[in-house]
Protein backbone atom coordinates (compact mmCIF):
# COMPACT_ATOMS: atom_id res chain seq x y z
CA UNK A 1 0.00 0.00 0.00
CA UNK A 2 1.17 3.33 -0.99
CA UNK A 3 2.77 5.87 2.08
CA UNK A 4 0.62 9.04 2.20
CA UNK A 5 2.22 10.80 5.19
CA UNK A 6 5.71 10.45 6.82
CA UNK A 7 7.65 11.82 9.43
CA UNK A 8 10.99 11.18 9.04
CA UNK A 9 13.21 11.01 12.45
CA UNK A 10 11.10 14.14 13.67
CA UNK A 11 12.15 16.16 16.85
CA UNK A 12 10.18 19.44 18.05
CA UNK A 13 11.39 21.43 20.53
CA UNK A 14 9.26 24.50 21.83
CA UNK A 15 10.21 27.72 23.40
CA UNK A 16 8.05 28.35 26.49
CA UNK A 17 9.49 31.63 28.06
CA UNK A 18 12.43 32.00 30.65
CA UNK A 19 14.80 30.42 28.47
CA UNK A 20 13.18 26.81 29.21
CA UNK A 21 12.47 24.58 26.39
CA UNK A 22 10.13 21.73 26.42
CA UNK A 23 10.96 18.92 23.94
CA UNK A 24 7.45 17.55 22.32
CA UNK A 25 8.46 14.72 20.02
CA UNK A 26 12.19 13.05 19.67
CA UNK A 27 13.35 10.98 16.81
CA UNK A 28 9.25 10.00 15.82
CA UNK A 29 9.22 8.31 12.79
CA UNK A 30 5.77 7.30 11.34
CA UNK A 31 4.05 6.43 7.98
CA UNK A 32 0.58 6.72 7.34
CA UNK A 33 -0.86 4.40 4.65
CA UNK A 34 -3.13 5.31 1.87
CA UNK A 35 -6.92 4.77 2.71
CA UNK A 36 -6.49 3.52 6.62
CA UNK A 37 -7.53 4.73 9.58
CA UNK A 38 -4.53 5.31 12.12
CA UNK A 39 -5.16 6.14 15.48
CA UNK A 40 -2.30 8.05 17.48
CA UNK A 41 -2.92 7.06 21.21
CA UNK A 42 -1.42 8.57 24.23
CA UNK A 43 -1.61 9.98 27.50
CA UNK A 44 -1.57 13.92 27.68
CA UNK A 45 1.60 15.84 26.72
CA UNK A 46 3.12 12.93 24.43
CA UNK A 47 3.23 15.23 21.25
CA UNK A 48 0.29 13.56 19.00
CA UNK A 49 -0.84 17.01 18.82
CA UNK A 50 2.27 18.56 18.23
CA UNK A 51 2.55 15.85 15.05
CA UNK A 52 -0.92 16.56 13.71
CA UNK A 53 -0.24 20.20 13.53
CA UNK A 54 3.20 19.14 11.53
CA UNK A 55 1.15 17.25 9.38
CA UNK A 56 -1.27 19.91 8.95
CA UNK A 57 1.56 22.65 8.35
CA UNK A 58 0.76 24.56 11.40
CA UNK A 59 4.11 23.90 12.90
CA UNK A 60 7.36 22.43 11.58
CA UNK A 61 9.83 20.19 13.10
CA UNK A 62 13.41 21.68 14.60
CA UNK A 63 14.93 18.54 13.22
CA UNK A 64 14.12 15.39 10.91
CA UNK A 65 11.21 16.28 7.71
CA UNK A 66 7.61 15.16 7.53
CA UNK A 67 6.49 14.49 3.77
CA UNK A 68 2.96 14.29 1.79
CA UNK A 69 3.68 12.07 -1.00
CA UNK A 70 7.48 12.30 -0.37
CA UNK A 71 7.56 16.41 -0.48
CA UNK A 72 8.19 18.20 2.68
CA UNK A 73 5.40 19.98 3.94
CA UNK A 74 6.64 23.48 4.49
CA UNK A 75 3.43 25.55 4.64
CA UNK A 76 -0.03 25.05 5.67
CA UNK A 77 -1.28 22.23 3.59
CA UNK A 78 -4.90 21.97 2.76
CA UNK A 79 -4.73 18.56 0.93
CA UNK A 80 -4.40 17.36 4.97
CA UNK A 81 -7.54 18.65 6.22
CA UNK A 82 -7.85 18.86 9.82
CA UNK A 83 -10.78 18.84 12.26
CA UNK A 84 -10.60 20.41 15.41
CA UNK A 85 -11.33 19.65 19.17
CA UNK A 86 -13.01 23.07 19.29
CA UNK A 87 -14.96 22.98 16.61
CA UNK A 88 -13.38 26.25 14.91
CA UNK A 89 -16.57 26.98 12.99
CA UNK A 90 -16.91 30.98 11.58
CA UNK A 91 -19.89 32.11 14.12
CA UNK A 92 -20.62 34.93 11.13
CA UNK A 93 -21.41 31.95 8.41
CA UNK A 94 -24.63 29.73 8.60
CA UNK A 95 -24.09 25.82 8.80
CA UNK A 96 -24.78 26.21 4.61
CA UNK A 97 -21.74 29.11 4.35
CA UNK A 98 -19.28 26.69 6.96
CA UNK A 99 -19.84 24.12 5.15
CA UNK A 100 -19.31 25.90 1.63
CA UNK A 101 -15.86 27.21 2.84
CA UNK A 102 -13.43 25.19 1.39
CA UNK A 103 -15.41 24.64 -1.55
CA UNK A 104 -15.37 28.51 -2.12
CA UNK A 105 -11.66 28.78 -1.56
CA UNK A 106 -11.46 26.34 -4.29
CA UNK A 107 -12.97 28.82 -6.53
CA UNK A 108 -16.95 26.92 -7.15
CA UNK A 109 -19.06 28.46 -8.32
CA UNK A 110 -22.16 29.14 -6.35
CA UNK A 111 -24.79 26.52 -7.42
CA UNK A 112 -22.25 23.48 -7.19
CA UNK A 113 -21.27 25.06 -3.77
CA UNK A 114 -24.43 24.96 -2.46
CA UNK A 115 -25.46 21.61 -4.24
CA UNK A 116 -22.07 19.39 -3.08
CA UNK A 117 -23.10 21.39 0.72
CA UNK A 118 -26.68 19.99 0.76
CA UNK A 119 -25.00 16.78 0.14
CA UNK A 120 -22.80 16.54 2.88
CA UNK A 121 -25.17 18.28 5.21
CA UNK A 122 -27.60 15.75 4.55
CA UNK A 123 -24.55 12.72 5.32
CA UNK A 124 -24.12 14.32 8.56
CA UNK A 125 -27.89 14.73 8.99
CA UNK A 126 -28.44 17.88 9.57
CA UNK A 127 -30.69 18.51 6.91
CA UNK A 128 -33.27 21.37 7.86
CA UNK A 129 -30.43 23.48 9.88
CA UNK A 130 -29.01 25.11 7.04
CA UNK A 131 -29.73 28.38 7.57
CA UNK A 132 -28.69 28.42 11.32
CA UNK A 133 -25.67 29.79 12.94
CA UNK A 134 -23.31 27.66 15.00
CA UNK A 135 -24.32 29.31 17.96
CA UNK A 136 -27.98 27.83 17.72
CA UNK A 137 -26.34 24.27 17.37
CA UNK A 138 -25.36 22.03 20.38
CA UNK A 139 -21.98 20.34 20.39
CA UNK A 140 -22.64 17.21 18.54
CA UNK A 141 -24.44 19.11 15.74
CA UNK A 142 -21.59 21.65 15.74
CA UNK A 143 -19.12 19.14 15.51
CA UNK A 144 -21.21 17.56 12.55
CA UNK A 145 -20.70 21.12 10.50
CA UNK A 146 -17.05 20.81 11.13
CA UNK A 147 -16.94 17.43 9.65
CA UNK A 148 -18.85 18.22 6.99
CA UNK A 149 -17.02 21.21 6.14
CA UNK A 150 -13.70 19.01 5.61
CA UNK A 151 -15.48 16.64 3.95
CA UNK A 152 -16.93 19.16 1.00
CA UNK A 153 -13.03 20.72 1.12
CA UNK A 154 -12.47 17.05 0.08
CA UNK A 155 -8.98 16.91 1.35
CA UNK A 156 -6.62 13.98 0.66
CA UNK A 157 -5.98 13.21 4.24
CA UNK A 158 -8.40 13.93 7.03
CA UNK A 159 -6.35 15.13 10.52
CA UNK A 160 -8.81 14.63 13.85
CA UNK A 161 -6.85 16.30 17.11
CA UNK A 162 -9.44 14.86 19.21
CA UNK A 163 -12.94 15.58 17.58
CA UNK A 164 -15.34 13.86 19.78
CA UNK A 165 -13.40 14.65 23.21
CA UNK A 166 -15.83 17.52 24.20
CA UNK A 167 -19.22 15.63 23.68
CA UNK A 168 -20.79 13.28 25.89
CA UNK A 169 -20.63 9.67 25.87
CA UNK A 170 -23.60 8.62 23.75
CA UNK A 171 -23.36 11.53 21.26
CA UNK A 172 -19.74 10.65 20.90
CA UNK A 173 -20.87 6.61 20.25
CA UNK A 174 -23.11 7.77 17.49
CA UNK A 175 -20.37 10.17 15.98
CA UNK A 176 -18.23 7.15 16.11
CA UNK A 177 -20.71 4.79 14.30
CA UNK A 178 -21.66 7.48 11.71
CA UNK A 179 -17.19 8.82 11.22
CA UNK A 180 -16.58 4.71 10.13
CA UNK A 181 -19.79 4.64 7.96
CA UNK A 182 -18.26 7.71 6.19
CA UNK A 183 -14.64 5.91 6.04
CA UNK A 184 -15.94 3.19 4.39
CA UNK A 185 -17.63 4.42 1.80
CA UNK A 186 -14.82 7.54 1.01
CA UNK A 187 -11.89 5.25 2.09
CA UNK A 188 -9.90 8.44 2.77
CA UNK A 189 -6.73 8.26 4.73
CA UNK A 190 -7.10 9.55 8.37
CA UNK A 191 -4.98 10.06 11.12
CA UNK A 192 -7.03 10.45 14.17
CA UNK A 193 -5.84 11.35 17.75
CA UNK A 194 -7.39 9.97 21.03
CA UNK A 195 -6.62 9.07 24.85
CA UNK A 196 -8.94 7.13 24.97
CA UNK A 197 -8.58 3.21 24.08
CA UNK A 198 -11.91 1.84 23.47
CA UNK A 199 -12.35 4.89 20.91
CA UNK A 200 -9.14 3.60 19.07
CA UNK A 201 -10.23 0.12 19.10
CA UNK A 202 -13.41 1.11 17.47
CA UNK A 203 -12.18 3.09 15.18
CA UNK A 204 -8.41 2.54 14.01
CA UNK A 205 -7.22 -0.23 11.03
CA UNK A 206 -4.03 0.64 12.66
CA UNK A 207 -2.58 1.76 16.58
CA UNK A 208 0.15 3.62 17.13
CA UNK A 209 0.75 3.99 20.43
CA UNK A 210 3.21 7.29 21.69
CA UNK A 211 5.46 7.16 24.56
CA UNK A 212 5.89 9.83 27.30
CA UNK A 213 6.79 13.13 26.50
CA UNK A 214 9.39 13.62 24.52
CA UNK A 215 7.08 11.39 22.25
CA UNK A 216 8.31 8.56 19.94
CA UNK A 217 6.58 5.19 18.60
CA UNK A 218 6.45 2.80 21.21
CA UNK A 219 4.26 0.55 19.56
CA UNK A 220 2.15 -0.05 16.11
CA UNK A 221 -0.60 -2.58 16.33
CA UNK A 222 -2.42 -3.42 13.34
CA UNK A 223 -6.12 -4.09 14.82
CA UNK A 224 -7.69 -7.08 13.01
CA UNK A 225 -11.27 -6.67 15.24
CA UNK A 226 -13.97 -7.45 12.72
CA UNK A 227 -16.00 -5.22 10.96
CA UNK A 228 -19.16 -3.62 11.46
CA UNK A 229 -18.23 -2.58 14.74
CA UNK A 230 -20.67 -1.87 17.73
CA UNK A 231 -20.70 -1.86 21.01
CA UNK A 232 -21.61 -5.60 20.93
CA UNK A 233 -17.62 -5.94 20.03
CA UNK A 234 -16.50 -4.80 22.97
CA UNK A 235 -17.96 -8.14 24.69
CA UNK A 236 -16.35 -10.38 22.58
CA UNK A 237 -12.41 -12.18 23.79
CA UNK A 238 -10.93 -10.85 20.86
CA UNK A 239 -11.49 -6.80 22.01
CA UNK A 240 -10.58 -8.10 25.58
CA UNK A 241 -7.22 -9.07 24.40
CA UNK A 242 -6.89 -6.27 22.15
CA UNK A 243 -7.25 -3.97 24.83
CA UNK A 244 -5.50 -5.82 27.34
CA UNK A 245 -1.95 -5.60 24.97
CA UNK A 246 -2.26 -2.16 24.04
CA UNK A 247 -3.66 -1.18 27.44
CA UNK A 248 0.20 -2.68 28.58
CA UNK A 249 1.92 -0.31 26.34
CA UNK A 250 -0.13 2.85 27.27
CA UNK A 251 0.12 2.08 31.17
CA UNK A 252 3.95 1.83 31.19
CA UNK A 253 4.08 5.31 29.72
CA UNK A 254 1.69 6.44 32.35
CA UNK A 255 3.95 5.43 34.74
CA UNK A 256 6.51 6.94 32.84
CA UNK A 257 5.10 10.53 32.47
CA UNK A 258 3.63 10.40 36.32
CA UNK A 259 7.54 9.64 37.48
CA UNK A 260 8.59 12.80 35.10
CA UNK A 261 5.54 14.78 36.96
CA UNK A 262 7.25 14.14 40.49
CA UNK A 263 10.32 14.88 39.56
CA UNK A 264 9.57 18.24 38.24
CA UNK A 265 7.50 18.91 41.44
CA UNK A 266 10.20 17.39 43.78
CA UNK B 1 -27.14 61.42 28.93
CA UNK B 2 -28.30 58.13 28.71
CA UNK B 3 -25.91 54.76 28.90
CA UNK B 4 -26.45 52.87 26.13
CA UNK B 5 -27.20 49.81 27.77
CA UNK B 6 -30.39 51.06 29.60
CA UNK B 7 -31.69 52.39 25.89
CA UNK B 8 -31.19 48.97 24.39
CA UNK B 9 -33.13 47.69 27.25
CA UNK B 10 -36.07 49.80 27.69
CA UNK B 11 -36.94 50.94 24.33
CA UNK B 12 -35.93 47.61 22.95
CA UNK B 13 -38.92 46.22 24.10
CA UNK B 14 -41.09 48.85 22.49
CA UNK B 15 -40.01 48.59 19.26
CA UNK B 16 -41.91 46.00 17.68
CA UNK B 17 -40.54 42.31 18.45
CA UNK B 18 -39.26 39.41 15.87
CA UNK B 19 -40.67 36.12 16.71
CA UNK B 20 -37.43 34.50 18.37
CA UNK B 21 -37.74 37.84 20.88
CA UNK B 22 -41.07 37.29 21.59
CA UNK B 23 -41.16 34.17 22.14
CA UNK B 24 -38.07 33.97 24.68
CA UNK B 25 -40.02 37.01 26.49
CA UNK B 26 -43.17 34.80 27.00
CA UNK B 27 -40.48 32.00 28.68
CA UNK B 28 -39.70 34.62 31.29
CA UNK B 29 -41.75 35.96 34.32
CA UNK B 30 -43.62 38.76 32.91
CA UNK B 31 -41.52 42.02 34.60
CA UNK B 32 -43.42 45.27 34.20
CA UNK B 33 -39.69 47.09 33.01
CA UNK B 34 -41.51 49.87 30.92
CA UNK B 35 -44.53 50.69 33.94
CA UNK B 36 -41.52 51.30 36.15
CA UNK B 37 -39.92 53.31 33.69
CA UNK B 38 -42.69 55.01 32.90
CA UNK B 39 -43.25 55.74 36.68
CA UNK B 40 -40.09 56.36 37.40
CA UNK B 41 -39.72 59.27 34.87
CA UNK B 42 -43.75 60.37 36.27
CA UNK B 43 -42.43 60.26 39.49
CA UNK B 44 -39.31 62.14 38.97
CA UNK B 45 -41.52 65.06 36.62
CA UNK B 46 -44.01 65.28 39.80
CA UNK B 47 -41.19 66.31 42.55
CA UNK B 48 -39.09 68.66 40.18
CA UNK B 49 -42.93 70.11 39.25
CA UNK B 50 -43.87 70.48 43.45
CA UNK B 51 -40.35 72.21 44.47
CA UNK B 52 -41.02 74.19 42.08
CA UNK B 53 -44.68 74.98 42.16
CA UNK B 54 -44.61 74.65 46.04
CA UNK B 55 -41.71 77.14 46.11
CA UNK B 56 -38.92 74.30 48.03
CA UNK B 57 -36.54 75.60 45.03
CA UNK B 58 -36.50 79.31 43.84
CA UNK B 59 -37.32 79.67 40.24
CA UNK B 60 -33.43 81.36 39.95
CA UNK B 61 -32.08 77.91 39.89
CA UNK B 62 -34.54 75.48 38.86
CA UNK B 63 -37.10 76.85 36.99
CA UNK B 64 -40.38 74.21 36.85
CA UNK B 65 -40.88 71.82 33.70
CA UNK B 66 -44.10 73.90 32.87
CA UNK B 67 -41.01 76.67 32.14
CA UNK B 68 -39.37 74.70 29.75
CA UNK B 69 -42.23 73.27 27.93
CA UNK B 70 -43.31 77.11 27.19
CA UNK B 71 -40.00 77.63 25.93
CA UNK B 72 -39.72 74.36 24.20
CA UNK B 73 -43.34 75.20 22.75
CA UNK B 74 -41.73 78.59 21.68
CA UNK B 75 -39.16 77.14 19.79
CA UNK B 76 -40.84 74.41 18.02
CA UNK B 77 -42.96 77.00 16.80
CA UNK B 78 -40.41 78.88 15.39
CA UNK B 79 -38.94 76.13 13.83
CA UNK B 80 -35.94 76.95 15.84
CA UNK B 81 -35.50 74.03 18.14
CA UNK B 82 -35.63 71.91 15.06
CA UNK B 83 -32.48 73.89 13.50
CA UNK B 84 -30.17 73.78 16.29
CA UNK B 85 -30.92 70.10 16.49
CA UNK B 86 -30.41 69.87 12.50
CA UNK B 87 -26.98 72.14 13.02
CA UNK B 88 -25.38 70.14 15.91
CA UNK B 89 -25.94 66.09 14.14
CA UNK B 90 -24.76 67.61 10.61
CA UNK B 91 -21.17 68.76 12.30
CA UNK B 92 -21.59 65.15 14.61
CA UNK B 93 -22.26 62.87 11.59
CA UNK B 94 -19.89 65.02 9.25
CA UNK B 95 -17.04 64.33 12.04
CA UNK B 96 -17.46 60.88 13.18
CA UNK B 97 -18.20 59.27 9.66
CA UNK B 98 -14.54 60.95 8.68
CA UNK B 99 -13.13 59.36 11.78
CA UNK B 100 -14.42 56.00 11.22
CA UNK B 101 -13.57 55.92 7.45
CA UNK B 102 -10.24 56.89 8.61
CA UNK B 103 -9.64 55.19 12.12
CA UNK B 104 -11.39 51.82 11.00
CA UNK B 105 -8.82 50.71 8.08
CA UNK B 106 -6.05 51.99 10.00
CA UNK B 107 -6.58 50.22 12.85
CA UNK B 108 -7.26 47.02 10.75
CA UNK B 109 -4.14 47.66 9.46
CA UNK B 110 -2.43 47.67 12.59
CA UNK B 111 -3.83 44.80 13.71
CA UNK B 112 -2.89 42.71 10.89
CA UNK B 113 0.47 44.43 10.16
CA UNK B 114 3.43 45.38 12.70
CA UNK B 115 5.02 47.94 10.66
CA UNK B 116 2.20 49.96 10.55
CA UNK B 117 1.58 49.74 14.49
CA UNK B 118 5.04 50.39 14.99
CA UNK B 119 4.81 53.68 13.16
CA UNK B 120 1.77 54.91 14.68
CA UNK B 121 1.78 53.76 18.34
CA UNK B 122 4.03 56.85 19.44
CA UNK B 123 1.25 59.17 17.85
CA UNK B 124 -1.26 57.48 19.11
CA UNK B 125 -0.01 57.70 22.42
CA UNK B 126 1.10 61.46 22.55
CA UNK B 127 -2.20 62.25 20.93
CA UNK B 128 -4.94 60.52 22.98
CA UNK B 129 -4.64 62.69 26.34
CA UNK B 130 -5.28 65.38 24.51
CA UNK B 131 -9.21 66.44 25.15
CA UNK B 132 -10.84 67.84 21.83
CA UNK B 133 -11.32 70.86 23.63
CA UNK B 134 -7.35 71.48 23.55
CA UNK B 135 -7.38 71.56 19.47
CA UNK B 136 -10.28 74.72 19.46
CA UNK B 137 -7.27 77.33 19.25
CA UNK B 138 -5.30 75.20 16.36
CA UNK B 139 -8.29 74.56 14.31
CA UNK B 140 -9.58 78.10 14.83
CA UNK B 141 -6.21 79.48 13.90
CA UNK B 142 -6.19 76.62 10.12
CA UNK B 143 -10.28 76.95 9.77
CA UNK B 144 -11.86 80.05 11.34
CA UNK B 145 -15.07 79.52 13.04
CA UNK B 146 -17.17 77.54 10.70
CA UNK B 147 -18.48 74.78 9.80
CA UNK B 148 -15.43 72.69 8.86
CA UNK B 149 -13.71 73.54 12.47
CA UNK B 150 -16.55 72.07 14.00
CA UNK B 151 -16.64 69.20 12.37
CA UNK B 152 -12.21 69.02 12.34
CA UNK B 153 -12.94 69.11 16.34
CA UNK B 154 -15.74 66.43 16.11
CA UNK B 155 -13.11 63.99 13.88
CA UNK B 156 -9.77 65.20 16.26
CA UNK B 157 -12.38 64.02 19.45
CA UNK B 158 -13.28 61.00 17.94
CA UNK B 159 -10.85 59.42 15.73
CA UNK B 160 -8.40 57.59 18.33
CA UNK B 161 -11.29 56.23 20.06
CA UNK B 162 -12.47 54.48 17.16
CA UNK B 163 -8.87 53.35 15.93
CA UNK B 164 -8.03 51.55 19.15
CA UNK B 165 -11.48 49.57 19.54
CA UNK B 166 -11.21 48.72 16.18
CA UNK B 167 -7.05 47.77 16.85
CA UNK B 168 -8.19 45.80 19.58
CA UNK B 169 -11.13 44.09 18.05
CA UNK B 170 -8.72 42.89 15.08
CA UNK B 171 -6.12 41.70 17.20
CA UNK B 172 -8.73 39.73 19.39
CA UNK B 173 -9.79 37.49 16.49
CA UNK B 174 -9.24 33.75 17.14
CA UNK B 175 -6.38 32.92 15.35
CA UNK B 176 -7.67 28.88 15.49
CA UNK B 177 -10.13 30.48 13.01
CA UNK B 178 -7.79 31.63 10.86
CA UNK B 179 -5.40 28.57 11.33
CA UNK B 180 -9.23 26.87 10.03
CA UNK B 181 -9.49 28.99 7.14
CA UNK B 182 -5.94 28.45 5.73
CA UNK B 183 -6.02 24.79 6.41
CA UNK B 184 -9.36 24.82 4.06
CA UNK B 185 -7.07 26.86 1.35
CA UNK B 186 -8.00 30.94 2.08
CA UNK B 187 -5.27 32.95 0.44
CA UNK B 188 -4.30 35.98 2.57
CA UNK B 189 -7.12 38.03 0.97
CA UNK B 190 -9.87 35.65 1.74
CA UNK B 191 -8.96 35.44 5.47
CA UNK B 192 -9.05 38.98 5.76
CA UNK B 193 -12.37 39.54 4.06
CA UNK B 194 -13.91 36.02 5.25
CA UNK B 195 -12.06 35.84 9.03
CA UNK B 196 -10.76 39.03 9.93
CA UNK B 197 -13.48 41.24 9.02
CA UNK B 198 -16.25 39.63 9.78
CA UNK B 199 -14.43 38.27 13.10
CA UNK B 200 -13.79 41.70 14.73
CA UNK B 201 -16.98 43.80 13.49
CA UNK B 202 -18.59 43.55 16.80
CA UNK B 203 -15.94 45.14 18.52
CA UNK B 204 -15.37 47.51 15.86
CA UNK B 205 -19.35 48.53 16.01
CA UNK B 206 -19.18 48.75 20.27
CA UNK B 207 -16.33 51.03 19.39
CA UNK B 208 -18.64 53.33 17.11
CA UNK B 209 -21.31 53.31 18.79
CA UNK B 210 -19.45 54.37 22.00
CA UNK B 211 -17.45 57.26 20.10
CA UNK B 212 -20.98 58.56 18.54
CA UNK B 213 -21.25 59.44 22.07
CA UNK B 214 -17.89 61.44 22.20
CA UNK B 215 -18.67 62.57 19.24
CA UNK B 216 -21.38 64.53 20.72
CA UNK B 217 -19.75 65.92 23.57
CA UNK B 218 -16.92 67.55 21.20
CA UNK B 219 -19.74 68.88 19.12
CA UNK B 220 -21.09 70.41 21.67
CA UNK B 221 -18.15 71.91 23.35
CA UNK B 222 -16.89 73.44 20.37
CA UNK B 223 -20.15 75.16 19.71
CA UNK B 224 -20.50 77.08 23.13
CA UNK B 225 -16.85 78.21 22.56
CA UNK B 226 -17.47 79.47 18.64
CA UNK B 227 -21.01 78.87 16.99
CA UNK B 228 -23.69 80.84 16.23
CA UNK B 229 -26.37 77.50 15.43
CA UNK B 230 -26.56 74.36 17.39
CA UNK B 231 -27.24 72.97 20.81
CA UNK B 232 -24.20 73.79 22.51
CA UNK B 233 -24.72 77.25 20.87
CA UNK B 234 -28.27 76.95 22.13
CA UNK B 235 -27.82 76.61 25.80
CA UNK B 236 -24.47 79.43 25.85
CA UNK B 237 -26.88 81.96 24.63
CA UNK B 238 -29.53 81.22 26.76
CA UNK B 239 -27.29 81.20 29.53
CA UNK B 240 -25.98 84.48 28.30
CA UNK B 241 -29.90 86.01 28.04
CA UNK B 242 -30.25 84.32 31.75
CA UNK B 243 -32.86 82.20 30.24
CA UNK B 244 -32.94 79.37 32.52
CA UNK B 245 -35.46 77.59 30.85
CA UNK B 246 -34.07 77.55 27.37
CA UNK B 247 -30.91 75.83 29.02
CA UNK B 248 -32.66 72.95 30.41
CA UNK B 249 -34.74 72.69 27.35
CA UNK B 250 -31.17 72.94 25.51
CA UNK B 251 -29.97 69.58 27.51
CA UNK B 252 -32.94 67.87 27.29
CA UNK B 253 -32.79 68.27 23.67
CA UNK B 254 -29.56 67.13 23.62
CA UNK B 255 -30.13 63.81 25.73
CA UNK B 256 -32.86 62.78 23.99
CA UNK B 257 -30.64 63.19 20.18
CA UNK B 258 -28.49 61.53 21.69
CA UNK B 259 -30.73 58.70 22.95
CA UNK B 260 -31.86 58.57 19.45
CA UNK B 261 -29.12 58.04 17.70
CA UNK B 262 -27.81 55.68 20.14
CA UNK B 263 -30.84 53.64 18.88
CA UNK B 264 -30.38 53.91 15.16
CA UNK B 265 -27.04 52.51 16.24
CA UNK B 266 -28.29 49.62 18.03
CA UNK B 267 -30.29 48.97 14.67
CA UNK B 268 -27.77 49.45 12.88
CA UNK B 269 -25.78 46.84 14.61
CA UNK B 270 -28.48 43.89 15.02
CA UNK B 271 -28.83 44.29 11.53
CA UNK B 272 -24.88 43.98 10.72
CA UNK B 273 -24.39 40.92 12.78
CA UNK B 274 -27.83 38.68 12.32
CA UNK B 275 -25.74 35.72 13.86
CA UNK B 276 -25.31 37.67 17.02
CA UNK B 277 -29.56 37.08 17.26
CA UNK B 278 -29.67 34.40 19.58
CA UNK B 279 -28.43 36.90 22.34
CA UNK B 280 -31.06 39.45 21.65
CA UNK B 281 -33.52 38.18 24.22
CA UNK B 282 -31.97 39.81 26.69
Amino acid sequence: MRTVLTAENVTKVFAVGKGKTVMAVKNLSLDVREGEFLCLLGASGCGKSTMINMFAGFTHPTSGRVLLHGKPITAIEPRCGMVFQSYALFPWKTVRANVEFGLKMQGKPAAERSRIADGFIKMVKLQGFEDHYPAELSGGMQQRVTLARILAANPEVLLMDEPFAALDAMTRQVMQEELLQIHETSKKTTVFITHNIDEALTLADRIVVLSARPGCVKAEIENRLPRPRTIATQLTSEYIASKTKVWGYVEEEIQKHDEADRELTA
Amino acid sequence: MASINSADGQLGEIAAPSGARSARRRDRHFRPTIFLNVVSVMGFLALWMAATELGWVSPIFLPSPAAVAAEGHKLIVTGDLWEAVIASSKRVFAGFALAGVIAVPLGILMGVWWPAKAIMDPFVSLLRPLPSITWIPLTMLWLGIGESQKVMIVFLGSWIYILLYTLESTKRVDPLLIRAARNLGANDLSVMKEVILPGALPGILAGLKVTLAISWSCVLSAEMIAAQTGLGALIWFAKDWGNLPLVLLGMVCISITVLLADLAANWIERALQPWERHRRAA
